[in-house]
């Protein structure tokens, strides 16, 4: 099997590990957000289009203003906004959380598309400049290490950022009062209510964060990976993140694991070219391995109690 | 409340219009003419607008049924798009491996093998289901993926792959074509066109069948009646001696047979091969807008195919004469699922000094809300 022994070699190069890093973050900020969405108890499968929002108005701003920071927080806030869509419906009107996570996906799908023809005209939205991307940002003196140089400390500064936000959620959901809020929320609400926990409140924070942290994920893939927009760009990572966050059993690093697993995936197939094998094969290999993972795991962890079903007041 | 929905859609529709330049009067004319034919710029032709309405809801009804069957069940399709390439894939293969056999031989074959096809693709996310807990939304999702992966390689440098440089297919055998359902003579003319460019086929028959055996099933079998059991709750279905599994499994397989027939459907009376507009394919996840608007019923599923499709045709028409892109339409739809499923139209009503005060709620929805708290559990067999 020529095929396996050209993966062996790609697994032995620092590159494609550096890769691995990167296309796990890509999933690792929507999968955060969304075991913070879900903890709380709203189920978000919204990921995908606040992605997709964040990478399109990441662009749009830099193309405006040369300014990968601004262009940045303008993705951010967009996915925010887009995510208080689903909070509003879901927590407020009580809707179904999956279909309107559902909705919120085909509604970013089209509104970006429509958006890039009202701005752009009906050709391309551009490309931005060189310069005007995230930057990649070498650690001094740790970057020189044999090959975990590479792989650790020779990345792009939102890699950083995630792993940051990822022990810092860490910490915030299993080590402070807030985070036991969030938690009781998603167990009990009804009895958190009774605590006087504002469950509304706690709600619609979880889910607008997740929107903020995915929308951070668009602008890395939109401005840090790539240099542009594309329609549907985020090709289904968002829910490749969900699944993250199921085999993670709801925890950030659980989840990060997953990533790393799924990140091995993409990263292969982005390195393709030394490998003798149709690329579109080796697309599928990320989702065949959540297949193949959920089949073997999820049966061993159990989602907080009132994930996916509205809070009623006054209810029993 | 289906109605109030679609027409709250078309307000904030034209209100994101407005804001966005467009004028929302040209985008609706152009969705109009292209729907149903009527207030057309150009000088389109109605009939032939109307046909094209028709090619697009007749996969829609079958993929509309296999949406809302799991439904019944407290199970959420989401894969009915993985499930239609499955069919797609199996229709063609067959189609071009026999392309030598007689109609009447090859036809069944490709139908049934879509049909197979598709049961296959959703059945594994049914059994992963039933066996381990593995939530359905998530399985098939992935299985939408690995499909349309799938079928880039088989038509870009695979088996099917009709030369080296194409993205398309081999085409499918005479035999394995569905008929269209005016002549095909060019000598014939029907509303000033000549007969052959209506698309119109006898795939719609079948789709509208396949509505009707839906129904049939659901409300008039044995097991129609244990998948609405098990929808209602799994723990009473279980006491009353209802195989919770063997339901979850021979709902989803049933589900993506129907899946599988719209994408053999479309090969077979349509297209007549693969091509790369099946990468960029929407319709599964139309269907769950169809299943929704349609109130898991077989009438509404059919009326609200006839919604979709006629948006579908229509945003060509709108693009082409009014420059406005024709993802507006997913966003209407996009609007149209929010308004149904969170029950705008009942606030709104309540909120109006003069509304009435009979909307509740939660939305009558089919019974799919609070599945994750059951997804990771598989449901426990009686010993």
């Amino acid at each position: 099997m020529s095929a396996l022994g050209d993966v062996g070699q790609l697994l032995l190069t620092a590159n494609l590990w550096q890769a691995v890093l990167a296309a796990a973050v890509l999933l690792l900020l929507p999968a955060l957000g969304g075991v913070i969405s879900e903890r709380s108890g709203v189920v978000n499968i919204a990921m995908e289009g606040m992605m997709l929002t964040g990478a399109f108005f990441a662009v749009v701003a830099d193309l405006a203003w040369h300014n990968a920071w601004l262009a940045t927080a303008v993705a951010i806030i967009a996915g925010g906004l887009i995510a208080s869509i689903h909070a509003v419906v879901s927590i407020q009107f009580r809707a179904d959380q999956i279909v309107s996570g559902i909705a919120i996906n085909i509604f970013a799908a089209g509104l970006t598309v429509f958006l890039v023809n009202r701005i752009y005209g009906l050709q391309d939205i551009g490309h931005i400049g060189p310069t005007e991307g995230l930057p990649y940002i070498d650690i001094h003196g740790l970057d020189q290490i044999p090959f975990f140089g590479k792989v650790l400390f020779q990345q792009n500064v939102v890699v950083y950022l995630a792993l940051i936000l990822l022990v810092g959620i860490h910490i915030l959901l299993f080590r402070t009062r807030l985070g036991l809020r969030i938690r009781a929320v998603g167990e009990h609400p009804q009895a958190a209510d009774t605590a006087g926990i504002n469950v509304f409140l706690i709600r619609y924070s979880a889910v607008i964060s997740s929107g903020l942290l995915s929308g951070l994920a668009g602008a890395f893939l939109a401005i840090g990976v790539s240099n542009t927009f594309v329609p549907n760009m985020t090709d289904g990572r968002g829910y490749i993140a969900l699944a993250a966050v199921i085999f993670g059993k709801w925890t950030p690093f659980g989840a990060f694991i997953a990533c790393l697993i799924f990140g091995l995936g993409q990263a292969i197939y982005d390195n393709n070219s030394t490998i003798h094998i149709s690329p579109y094969l080796l697309s599928m290999l990320p989702y065949i391995l959540t297949l193949v993972i959920l089949a073997g795991l999820v049966g061993r962890s159990t989602p907080p109690a009132h994930d996916g079903l509205p809070y009623v007041p006054g209810s029993e | 409340m289906p109605l109030g929905s679609v027409l709250f859609a078309f307000v904030v529709g034209a209100l994101i219009c407005l804001v966005t330049g467009a004028n929302p009067v040209d985008a609706y004319s152009g969705l109009l003419c292209g729907g149903i034919g009527i207030a057309c710029a150009q000088g389109e032709n109605s009939a032939l607008q109307i046909s094209n309405t028709i090619v697009f809801l007749t996969p829609l009804i079958t993929t509309g049924v296999a949406v809302a069957l799991p439904f019944r069940a407290g199970l959420f399709n989401i894969g009915a798009e993985g499930q239609l390439i499955a069919g797609a894939i199996a229709c063609t293969a067959i189609g071009v491996k026999f392309s030598g056999l007689p109609s009447p031989i090859l036809l069944p074959m490709v139908l049934l093998g879509g049909m197979a096809a598709g049961a296959l693709w959703a059945g594994i996310a049914g059994l992963l289901k039933a066996t381990v807990g593995a939530h359905e939304v998530v399985t098939t999702i992935m299985l939408n993926y690995v499909a349309q992966w799938l079928l880039r390689y088989l038509i870009i440098g695979g088996p099917l792959q009709l030369r080296e440089g194409t993205s398309t297919s081999l085409p499918i055998g005479h035999g394995a074509r569905l008929p269209t359902l005016l002549p095909s003579d060019n000598s014939l003319i029907i509303f000033g066109l000549p007969a052959s460019v209506y698309r119109v086929h006898t795939g719609l028959l079948i789709a509208l069948a396949a509505a009707a055996i839906f129904a049939f099933l659901l409300w008039r079998t044995s097991f129609g009646y244990e998948i609405r059991a098990v929808g209602q709750s799994q723990k009473a279905a279980r006491y009353a001696g209802i195989s919770v599994r063997r339901t979850i499994i021979l709902t989803m397989l049933i589900a993506g047979a129907f899946a599988g027939l719209a994408g053999a459907i479309q090969v077979a009376g349509v297209d007549h091969n693969l091509t790369d507009m099946y990468f960029s394919d929407t319709t599964g996840f139309d269907a769950i807008a169809v299943a929704l608007l349609g109130l898991g019923s077989a009438v509404g599923i059919v009326v609200a195919s006839l919604l979709f499709g006629a948006l579908h045709a229509g945003g060509s028409i709108m693009q082409s004469d009014a420059g406005i892109s024709s993802n507006l339409v997913l966003v209407l739809q996009a609007l149209i699922l929010f308004s149904i499923a969170a029950n705008f139209v009942g606030a709104i009503r309540r909120g109006l000094p003069f509304g009435r005060a009979s909307a509740e709620l939660p939305p009558e929805l089919p019974p799919a809300a609070g599945l994750m708290s059951e997804a990771a559990v598989p449901p426990p067999e009686p010993t």
